[in-house]
């Protein structure tokens, strides 16, 4: 199936369209009251870039952003809302020199964006190495897994990457995410009076139902 | 007539489907987008809207503490066993060819198995913060 | 036939969009908390139904014509999966409007009436 100009140009209208939504909710998060309002709209922010980047062909990396980002992560910061204030505390007045400090680095970064190769150019950096490329490295010369070509012959490219190709990686990632776990253990368990016994049921157990 | 019945029944319908799609991205991450991470998120979900609407204690009988907490270190230990199992077979650390009797169905073997730990230690982790944060009471 | 499932998907497609937008307008310009509900609500059932309905005459336009698509696609595939959507979707967003609506009456908000009514029993 070729994909026509018109195609091409609605995409990249919807990318533009998500892009702007993104900067916007972005500025309306930074510059927001009200934190209840706020942790809502990092919710939307969340699934503005899930769809982004399904729109850039990479369903895993959407399928992880809106679970862990709208759903988890909006969750915890109501959960730590509800133990704090309502609204931030007013800014203290303007402080040039963060804002000048922001802008340079900004400025910098867009300048070295500007050497790198458009986003799909098949001369790209990206594309020549490794040779051969994992495509072809995975399933085989065509890049069909049904060919029982290559070395693992898996639909899903990403996931032999992923724990094959970068096992140790994704070693040191879970790894990372069961420190996460102990931190949150370790710094966030009340104090037991006697080992073994339960925590109580703490104060919205009673309410029983959503708060 | 209790005041969130609705929102009991739905989630006692819906609880069921989302660990159920949580086992399914675990296991067809092979073949679709997937793959433990996602799979550990939404089953951790699962649990923390059972307890959302049944209440704190209802989801400490469900998943207590002391088992969940093991099972963070349960999820990274079979991620490297089975990396111990490819040395003990004669490859290197972490080498999935040697786990079976074809080098294709050893990378398949060894795959399945690490995302497996990968989605145990991901969802135990997620439902031990939900506890940590949502048993506290305001601190203001 | 083809035409046929062809243009009424794009009206279903169309008029799905239409109601979400209508939604949204919905959700910024009424005055009462418990009318921007129905906003939110009219988005969730029939601006996502309709979208879930156009995109099932697609799937099942692909069934019946295998030359329109990849062949790695299986439509019915597709049609079963975007079924489960809507369902799940027709059980989750209504319940969760109930449940904001149900927070905002146990908290004590109530609706700006044009005639309140004289007695009102709290359940």
């Amino acid at each position: 199936m070729t994909e026509s100009a018109a195609t091409q140009l609605a995409t990249q209208l919807i990318v533009i369209l998500l892009l702007a939504l993104l900067g916007a909710t972005a500025i309306t998060i930074a510059r927001m009251r009200q934190l209840w309002a706020a942790v809502m709209l990092t919710g939307v922010f969340s699934f503005l870039g899930a769809s982004w980047m399904l729109i850039l062909d990479a369903p895993d990396v959407a399928f992880t952003e809106a679970a862990v980002g709208a759903g988890i992560s909006t969750f915890l910061m109501l959960a730590t809302l509800g133990l704090t204030s309502r609204e931030a505390k007013p800014p203290t007045g303007f402080k040039p020199v963060p804002l000048v400090v922001v802008i340079v680095t900004g400025c910098a970064l867009v300048y070295g964006t500007l050497d790198m190769p458009h986003y799909g150019d098949p001369d790209g950096h990206i594309h020549a190495y490794p040779d051969p490329s994992y495509i072809v490295k995975t399933n085989g010369d065509k890049g069909d897994p049904n060919d029982s070509d290559g070395e693992i012959n898996l639909p899903n490219v990403v996931t032999a990457i992923l724990a094959s190709y970068r096992g140790y990686d994704t070693f040191g990632e879970t790894t990372v995410i069961l420190t996460a776990g102990v931190g949150v253990i370790l710094l966030l368990r009340r104090e037991r009076r006697t080992t073994g016994q339960p925590e109580p049921p703490s104060a919205d157990a009673n309410t029983g139902g959503p708060a | 007539m209790n005041h969130y019945a609705i929102l009991r029944i739905v989630t006692k319908l819906l609880i069921p489907y989302i660990l159920l799609f949580g086992l399914y991205v675990q296991f067809h991450g092979d073949f679709g987008p997937g793959g433990g991470f996602q799979a550990g998120v939404i089953f951790a979900a699962g649990i923390i809207l059972y307890g959302l609407v049944f209440g704190i204690g209802a989801a400490r009988r469900v998943a207590p503490a002391p088992v969940v907490e093991r099972l963070i270190a349960v999820g990274l230990l079979i991620y490297a066993g089975t990396g111990i199992v490819g040395m003990l077979k004669g490859g290197n650390f972490l080498e999935y060819g040697v786990l079976a009797h074809d080098a294709q169905h050893g990378q398949h073997l060894g795959i399945l198995i690490v995302e497996l730990g990968v989605g145990i230690t991901v969802a135990a982790v997620m439902i031990t913060v939900f506890f940590a944060f949502a048993g506290r009471e305001r601190t203001e | 036939m083809h035409a046929l499932i062809d243009i009424l998907s794009c009206f279903c497609l169309l008029t799905g969009a239409i109601f979400s937008v209508l939604g949204g307008i919905g959700l910024i310009r009424f005055p009462d908390f418990y009318a921007r509900l129905h906003g939110g609500g009219i988005t969730d059932t029939m601006g996502a139904g309709m979208i879930i309905l156009g995109l099932l005459l697609q799937a099942f336009r692909a069934g019946v014509d295998p030359q329109l698509t990849d062949a790695t696609i299986t439509p019915w595939l597709v049609a079963a999966k975007l079924l489960m959507v809507l369902f799940f979707l027709s059980i989750t967003s209504p319940s969760s409007c109930h449940a904001l609506a149900q927070a905002a009456w146990q908290d004590g908000l109530k609706p700006q009436l044009p005639n309140p009514p004289d007695a009102r029993n709290d359940d």
